[in-house]
């Protein structure tokens, strides 16, 4: 259904887009996942022909984003980051008047914009002015407004930035259903437990690249077998403790992370009783411990060398 | 037609945004009203207004009192005055040469001697009644130091207040004033064998004396003064009821016009900024739609705002509309069409809000200034004028003041309105080409 290559966005000298690849199937809910910056805005804004792309290719549908952008804007819906709605009307007449853009009117504009405002939860407060919405319903009715003319693809970009976990919660649900209902769905997050739980396939993103891609399985692979132990070591410990320990085959001393001296070992369990006895031997204790089983964060932090901020 | 949903959506959101109905309705009615009824500050009392043409009566004014009268009417920046019998002075004000006819009466001299009361007659033409109003609020406002200044002399000179009402003194008086400065001197000059003379000479120095003291102190001349107005005209409808309105209520609702039309064009950055704007573009909506209907959406707000305020004007100080159905709501469309074209262009043209704002607002004041907005258009001088052509606000007061002043027909002498309505086109037609070349460079989003 969607197939990028190679795509570039330029603004300036900053490559906002950097080369990316990837390709969505349809009735897929395809993540993309990258801390604030990463380019994912652009990339959707390059999808939806909003921006002509500066490289490579990307076609929706069949038809390409700079060759065919009408036909690709009768394919695709798109969620925008900000609240992409008149704050001073209420919800009905949002709806009515991107319907009515569309060429709905009459009686299947109302069936539309009923149905949709029974699915945003919204039926009761249609009639009052959006800016006295609370954050989760205005996220719930900027998502509605993207399927006003039920689009094949729906593009979704961060629809639930700066609401409480419950609204989250809810949202979520309704990007699943609409998925499980045949929509293609571009999502994309800087919130890792939101593309883990609801994608199909995520692709990571960082300074306009891919860094990563494929399902969760497939990711998690990528970081390897490793288990990462952290615990606390005294500074004059350092440089004892690594050459006692870069030597060993099972495992890689990779240095002081976040305060902790960080070990990647192949079989963590295996390593922790030398290392326990190697503490004592020193006499220190073994303190503040933690061992870690491979996942997505790690993946993540290890790519990108950022932690996903808020 | 996609542009219409564009129009009704932010029509719905204008009548539903209580401080946009505040800011471009109530808030120009109250200034407007304000500003009318407090007439005579400010507005009118500056000088470097153009001069209004006046006409002083001849007849029985010596040529030694026209002099100063001329000095001292022109220094106050407001009139140029020339002077004619009272026939010319009657036709001139009749045929609009002359905005009002100043007639001091025949006997002036023997009044001043006598210190009876002189009465001035202000002869006003009918068809400017704004001009002649001004001439009469001046004639008053200096009445005030002049009627102190007798009280003053009366109280310091009683005998000079019961004089010798002599008929041969006075006549014979009147005798040296005849003739042009020269000859006054001249006679002045023969008169030592005269034996009036010497009583005269007395007499003379000693009142003007004390006189000029007076006026010294009291910075005015020392003559009592009587207004008297007198309507030219048997015309229909009560000469002397000048509506003030019919001036102010136009010339400042085309300046707040340009204010609400102003804001109305920058919600282009507002729907940029709030991201309506992207969803649209990726509607089947087409930049021409877009452009359009923002737009056609300003310019319909801007007219419901004149209308409103001419209505409110019309209904609670009697505001002339017009009698030509058609003049008055050709005028205020066109008026809309050109204003909300220019704003939209201003607007498309600046990167953001704010720089729209900057720049809207000091285009706003200085198409006021120059436009005919901060004084009535005939009131301009000739430069600004000609500058105040290309502004289209020009032509808006021009054809409101044709309508609400003049009761004319603009179908008739249609310069206004074409002016109106052709920059109304190249307004939309640069506009259009401002928001391609903005779309090509990424600049919408
Ligand atoms: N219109 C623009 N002009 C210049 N730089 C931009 C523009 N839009 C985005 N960028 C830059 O491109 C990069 C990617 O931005 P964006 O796609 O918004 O990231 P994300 O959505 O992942 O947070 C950032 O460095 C951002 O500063
Ligand atoms: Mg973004």
């Amino acid at each position: 259904m969607i197939q990028i290559e190679n795509l570039v966005k330029k603004f300036g000298s900053i490559r906002a887009v950097d080369g990316i690849s990837f390709s969505v199937q349809k009735g897929e809910l395809f993540g993309l996942l990258g801390p604030n910056g990463a380019g994912k805005t652009t990339t959707i804004n390059v999808l939806s022909t909003l921006l002509p792309p500066d490289g490579g290719t990307a076609s929706i549908g069949g038809y390409d984003v700079a060759g065919d952008p009408s036909a690709v804007r009768r394919l695709i819906g798109i969620v925008p980051q900000e609240i992409a709605l008149y704050q001073d009307l209420p919800a009905r007449d949002n709806l009515n008047f991107w319907g009515r853009l569309y060429g709905m009117s009459g009686k299947a504009l109302r069936m539309r914009v009923e149905e949709l405002l029974e699915m945003a939860d919204l039926r009761q407060q249609a009639g009052q002015k959006v800016e006295t919405y609370s954050g989760g319903m205005k996220r719930r009715l900027n998502l509605v407004v993207g399927l006003i003319h039920a689009p094949e693809v729906l593009y979704l970009d961060e629809p639930t930035v700066g609401i409480d976990a419950q609204a989250r919660g809810r949202i979520l649900e309704l990007i699943k259903e609409l998925s499980g209902s045949g929509l293609t769905v571009i999502y994309t997050t800087h919130y890792l437990e939101e593309a883990e739980h609801l994608c199909d396939r995520i692709g990571v993103i960082d300074r306009g690249s891919m860094v990563a891609l494929g399902d969760k399985e497939e990711l998690i692979d990528q970081v390897g077998d490793q288990d990462h132990i952290r615990f606390h070591l005294p500074t004059a410990r350092i440089d004892e403790f690594t050459r006692a320990f870069s030597g060993r085959q099972d495992c890689v001393v990779s240095g002081v992370v976040r305060g902790k001296m960080e070990l990647l070992a192949t079989d963590g369990a295996r390593l922790l009783p030398d290392l326990q006895s190697w503490m004592t031997a020193q006499g220190e204790q073994l303190e503040q411990l933690e061992v870690e089983r491979p996942n997505l964060e790690t993946l993540y932090l290890n790519l990108t060398g950022r932690g996903l901020r808020e | 037609m996609r542009m219409l949903q564009v129009v009704r959506k932010d029509l719905l959101r204008f009548f539903r945004d209580r401080r946009a109905l505040v800011v471009s309705l109530v808030l120009p009615l109250i200034i407007t009203f304000i500003m009318g009824l407090s007439f005579g500050g400010g507005v009118f009392g500056k000088k470097g207004i153009s001069a209004i043409r006046i006409v002083g009566v001849t007849d029985g004014i010596p040529q030694m009192l026209r002099d100063p009268l001329t000095e001292g009417l022109e220094e106050t920046g407001f009139f140029s005055v020339t002077w004619a019998d009272s026939n010319t002075a009657d036709e001139m004000v009749r045929g609009g040469e002359a905005a009002a006819a100043i007639v001091l009466p025949d006997d002036l001299v023997e009044r001043f001697f006598q210190f009876e009361p002189i009465r001035i007659r202000v002869w006003k033409d009918p068809g400017s009644p704004l001009k002649a109003g001004i001439v009469e609020q001046v004639i008053e406002r200096s009445l005030s130091p002049i009627q102190a200044g007798e009280a003053v002399y009366a109280g310091l000179w009683p005998e000079d207040i019961q004089p010798q009402r002599n008929q041969e003194w006075t006549s014979t008086l009147e005798s040296y004033f005849q003739g042009d400065v020269q000859s006054v001197w001249k006679q002045w000059k023969q008169a030592d064998e005269d034996p009036f003379w010497d009583i005269f000479q007395r007499e003379f120095t000693r009142i003007m004396d004390r006189q000029a003291a007076l006026s010294d102190a009291m910075e005015g001349p020392g003559v009592a003064l009587e207004v008297e107005n007198k309507a030219m005209t048997d015309a229909e409808g009560p000469q002397d009821d000048v509506n003030l309105f019919n001036y102010f209520l136009p010339t400042f609702s085309v300046f707040f016009l340009m204010f609400g039309v102003a804001a109305a064009a920058r919600d282009f950055h507002r729907e940029r900024e709030m991201g309506t704007l992207n969803r649209q573009l990726l509607s089947p909506l087409n930049d021409r739609d877009f452009v359009l209907g923002k737009w056609m959406a300003a310019a319909i707000q801007g007219s419901i705002q004149l209308l409103v305020l001419f209505l409110a004007g019309a209904v609670l100080f009697r505001v002339n509309l017009g009698s030509d159905p058609w003049s008055l709501p050709l005028a205020v469309i066109l008026t809309c069409t050109s204003a909300a074209g220019f704003f939209l262009l201003i607007t498309l043209v600046c990167r953001t809000e704010k720089v729209a704002d900057t720049l809207s607002t000091i285009t706003v004041l200085a198409a006021a200034m120059l436009g005919g907005n901060m004084m009535p258009v005939d009131q301009l001088p000739d430069w600004v004028r000609s500058v105040g052509q290309y502004f289209f606000n020009y032509w808006a007061n021009v054809s409101f003041s044709r309508v609400m002043v003049s009761d004319e027909n603009l179908l008739a002498t249609p310069q206004p309105l074409l002016m109106l309505g052709g920059s109304t086109v190249l307004f939309l037609v640069a506009s259009l080409v401002a928001y391609r070349i903005r779309r090509a460079k990424g600049g919408v989003l």
